[in-house]
């Protein structure tokens, strides 16, 4: 177990310049998720942090050492890939017992660790299978057996549950926190799904074109996104955002949009006519008797909930509620939105303010 | 239903082709294998004389010299193609410069037939006019003939065969390279494998499939070489390289001996087959069993 360290990290390939001075702090034993869309270098930072990429400049410290030159099996790490990156023409056994094997450990110990860890992942029927003959969620944990024998300082893992369908990703997401919560190994986890990241990680890093955005708990960046763009990504449904400004009445400042739709806001330091942009997630928006005028553009019930979609003047906003609605297109209702929910942007810098 | 008849209808030229082709020259061989028959002899009919001719190919010294030779042949050609192949095709897999240039000149004696293979390496080689025998000389001393010397004449086909088909391995082997998944490499590295490792574990079992089907196509084309030995030593000195082949036109053409020669063809394709079969099954058929 280790922590590890990545400070000042650049990435370019020839004129191109990918990663720009990233800085993350990782403690021993945390769960950390890398997400971001794609293209934004959280698969090159893993690569790197596992050697099979290069870094042009700044250090990667793996358990207070640096890492920068080491190749990867001397780096003490294991990774799964999106692709699980199974031997096809080995079994299990040899799949799993592989890191073993190469590091020429006794026979005996191979098989003590590896049946070990089939334990664990519940592989101890499979072990004589050939990866072609298992299922997406059994690969899935060969790979993860091939890691565990290792019990390396730190597990990488790349988008691991990216080729599984809705139900098992959800078992495995499961699995996976159970995994660390018994081995206790410092974990670095990419992933493009918002929701695995909130489920899973003790610490998110949200990336964006080569560069951290926010460093949080899951809940920090719910309830206190830095900018308009970890805002849009972290929550599901997305957050709504309307663009306006600053405008006061009666002594009280208020939102006024583009359109002419006036919004609560809280407390705020920004200024009389400074251009904002105006967030407020669909969970925490109500339907009251009176409140904001909204005409219904859409319904959508999934039963636990309901989805609406309804529009004032040209601003689109969704609300997710609890109760079951009965509106139709075109009818009216009334949002009530808490100031204390809202969150205030700059518009140009798209800032927290 | 239909569209089996017209499968049948598009592959009717092909089948009858091949029937003629193919399939009824082959079956006449082996009808004129079991008979003596010397067409342009003083009595020129076929007279069946059962399996005498099979009897006889056994004891026949001429031709199970001329089946030592070729396997000692096929072996050390086709073993050094195929590293020599596999060597060449990682070194495409890198960039360096010049790569296109130079694997388009490396493609070339692939596409040059053989048989013009066989008259410029003669030419190549003859003692006093050939560029090889010429610097052997001036550099280290070494007196070159290979219409004297078999181990000489022996070494030049092997080495011939090798510059001629190396080519064809190094570009099977770059295809089954190319399409491996990057991925399972990686891992290695992760896993701690080193390069050796890496080769035995990973990237062997991995491109077994092609180098098997290299190995048939090789095996199955060397065990039939005829046109570039006869060219350039014409089955000598002595009857150090008369390779099957050789062997077989020179009993049927000069010798006019229609009957044993089909003898000789019959088991040469027999031995053939087997050979494919055994390396089949010790190289892929261990797979297949793990499957159960």
């Amino acid at each position: 177990m280790a922590d590890v360290k990545i400070e000042n990290v650049i990435k370019r390939y020839a004129n191109v310049q990918v990663m720009h001075g990233v800085d993350v702090d990782i403690k021993d034993g945390e769960f950390v998720v890398l997400v971001g869309p794609s293209g934004c270098g959280k698969s090159t930072l893993l690569r790197m942090l596992a050697g099979l990429e290069e870094i042009t400049d700044g250090t990667i410290s793996i358990g207070g050492r640096v890492v920068n030159d080491v190749i990867p099996k001397d780096r003490d790490i294991a990774m799964v890939f999106q692709s699980y990156a199974l031997y096809p023409h080995k079994t299990v056994y040899e799949n799993i017992g592989f890191p073993l094997k190469m590091a020429k450990h006794p026979e005996s110990e191979i098989k003590e660790k590896v049946t070990n860890a089939a334990e664990i992942l519940d592989l101890a029927h499979l072990l004589d299978r050939y990866p072609k003959q298992l299922s997406g969620g059994q690969r899935q944990r060969v790979a993860m057996g091939r890691a565990i024998v290792r019990d390396p300082q730190v597990f990488l893992f790349d988008e691991p549950l990216s080729n599984l369908d809705a139900k098992l990703r959800v078992t495995m997401r499961v699995e996976i926190k159970e995994l660390h919560q018994r081995l206790g190994t410092t974990i670095v986890y990419v992933t493009h799904d918002q929701i695995e990241a909130m489920t899973m990680a003790d610490k998110i890093v949200v990336m964006r074109d080569g560069r951290v955005e926010q460093i949080g708990t899951p809940l920090d960046l719910y309830d206190f996104p830095t900018n308009v763009f970890v805002a849009g990504f972290i929550g599901s449904p997305s957050m709504n955002f309307v663009h306006g400004k600053i405008g006061e009445a009666d002594g009280k400042k208020h939102f006024e949009s583009d359109n002419g739709l006036i919004l609560p806001i809280p407390e705020t330091t920004a200024e009389v006519g400074q251009g904002v942009t105006y967030g407020i997630r669909p969970e925490h928006i109500d339907i009251g008797e009176t409140g904001i005028a909204m005409k219904v553009v859409v319904v959508e019930p999934t039963g636990s909930e309901t989805q609406i979609v309804a529009k004032s003047n040209g601003d689109l906003i969704d609300a997710l509620v609890k109760q079951r609605i009965a509106a139709r297109p075109g009818s009216e209702l009334y949002y009530v939105i808490d100031p204390a929910n809202v969150h205030l942007f700059d518009r140009d810098t798209e800032q927290r303010i | 239903m239909q569209s089996n008849k017209l499968g049948w209808i598009l592959l009717a030229p092909t089948l009858v082709i091949l029937f003629f082709f193919g399939v009824l020259p082959f079956l006449y061989v082996v009808f004129v294998s079991f008979h003596q028959w010397n067409p342009f002899a003083a009595s020129p009919e076929m007279i069946f004389n059962g399996a005498e001719n099979f009897r006889r190919i056994v004891f026949d010294e001429a031709f199970l010299n001329s089946l030592s030779v070729t396997v000692a042949f096929v072996v050390f050609a086709v073993l050094s193609e195929l590293i020599i192949g596999y060597l060449l095709a990682q070194a495409f897999m890198k960039e360096f410069p010049g790569k296109s240039i130079f694997r388009t000149i490396h493609t070339l004696p692939l596409i040059m037939a053989p048989i013009i293979v066989g008259s410029v390496w003669k030419l190549m080689t003859t003692p006093s006019i050939g560029i090889i025998p010429h610097y052997l000389d001036e550099w280290f001393g070494i007196t070159m003939n290979i219409g004297t010397s078999a181990p000489a004449a022996f070494m030049t086909i092997v080495i011939m065969d090798i510059w001629h088909w190396t080519p064809l391995v190094t570009l099977t082997l770059i295809a089954a390279l190319v399409s491996l998944p990057r991925d399972p490499f990686e891992q290695a590295q992760i896993d701690g494998a080193n390069k050796a490792q890496t080769f035995w574990h990973i990237t062997l079992p991995m491109i077994t499939p092609a180098l098997v089907a290299t190995v048939f196509i090789r095996l199955m084309d060397a065990l039939r070489t005829v046109d570039e030995v006869w060219m350039l030593t014409g089955g000598g000195p002595g009857s150090s390289t008369r390779f099957l082949g050789v062997h077989i036109f020179k009993e049927v053409f000069p010798k006019t001996n229609y009957g044993y020669g089909s003898t000789i063809s019959v088991i040469v394709l027999y031995l053939t087959i087997v050979a494919c079969w055994l390396l089949y099954v010790s190289m892929l058929a261990p797979r297949k069993n793990r499957k159960g």
